[in-house]
């Protein structure tokens, strides 16, 4: 049986293409991607190293056999779907010319997607800020001080900033995607 | 004809003015790729993510409907709506071009 090895790595949902180029340096490395387990581990497999094209795509409705049979027909192999992300690769060689790298054509369906993305993942988060973080917060202010409450406090304090950091970031991060492709 | 459709596909993307025109006999999306390449002479690639949307929106919008499935592959095929829709897409284009090249258009 083939080695395997688990790696553990975080992307935000603005990250996609940071992983798409990490996932093909470790198969260029010889370490392929069989799975994603929840929430940030991956498993790869030894393999020959080879230079393979990874390409990830947000679609959260089901996967059809039709809809596979067409990634298959344009040769990209697909191994498997992760909290509503697809993963697909396709060998270097198999590419004829620069649009055969790609699973979007025109800018048009990358930006759509960018919007897909944005809308399942970042307004959930959102509204879980405003309905849930937010009110809490104004509830510390008033108990902070000389309440046993304090280590609680903290890190509430704690994971707010980092929730707050983590919504700016991806935030930014795909309108600037979006405003990027709509400009090309 | 709706004015909302008229307000997506007129006018429309290469991409859907290709597919829309390959359509007029029926095809699957792969196959698609290959008619639109071919006419084109490899100018105009369709992508798999951009046809499955492409194909899955015009048949939700009425201007494409499944013939048939063949070994997995959906074959599709232009409906009434989808070649009118094709015309008034080709007369612009007619339009468009005997206008560019200084002559007169008579509809």
């Amino acid at each position: 049986m083939a080695k395997t090895k688990t790696k553990m790595k975080i992307f935000t949902i603005a990250d996609y293409e940071k992983e798409e180029k990490w996932l093909e340096s470790k198969h260029a490395e010889g370490w392929k991607l069989t799975k994603v387990v929840f929430p940030v581990f991956y498993v790869f497999e030894q393999t020959t190293p080879e230079k393979i094209i990874y390409k990830l795509e947000f679609n959260e409705e089901e996967v059809t056999e039709d809809y596979l049979k067409m990634y298959q027909d344009y040769g990209w192999e697909f191994f498997g779907s992760h909290v509503g992300w697809n993963y697909f690769r396709k060998l270097e060689s198999e590419i004829m010319d620069e649009s055969d790298k790609e699973i979007f054509s025109d800018n048009e369906s990358k930006v759509e997607m960018v919007d897909k993305v944005f809308k399942s993942r970042m307004l959930p988060l959102l509204i879980v800020f405003f309905v849930a973080f937010l009110p809490q917060m104004s509830q510390l202010d008033r108990n902070i001080f000389g309440s046993s409450d304090i280590i609680f406090a903290i890190i509430y304090l704690i994971l707010f900033v980092l929730y707050v950091s983590l919504l700016v970031y991806c935030g930014i991060k795909l309108i600037k995607m979006k405003r990027d492709l709509e400009n090309k | 004809m709706d004015p909302k459709l008229r307000k997506i596909y007129v006018p429309m993307s290469e991409t859907a003015f290709y597919i829309l025109f390959s359509l007029q006999k029926p095809q699957h999306g792969y196959g698609i790729g290959l008619d639109v390449k071919e006419i084109t002479n490899n100018e105009v690639s369709i992508s798999p993510g951009t046809m499955y949307g492409t194909l899955s929106k015009m048949e939700k919008d009425g201007l494409i409907e499944l013939l048939k499935e063949e070994e997995k592959r959906k074959i599709y095929q232009l409906t009434p709506l989808g070649n009118e829709i094709l015309q008034i897409e080709l007369n612009r284009i007619k339009r468009l071009y005997i206008n560019s090249i200084g002559e007169e258009y008579y509809g």
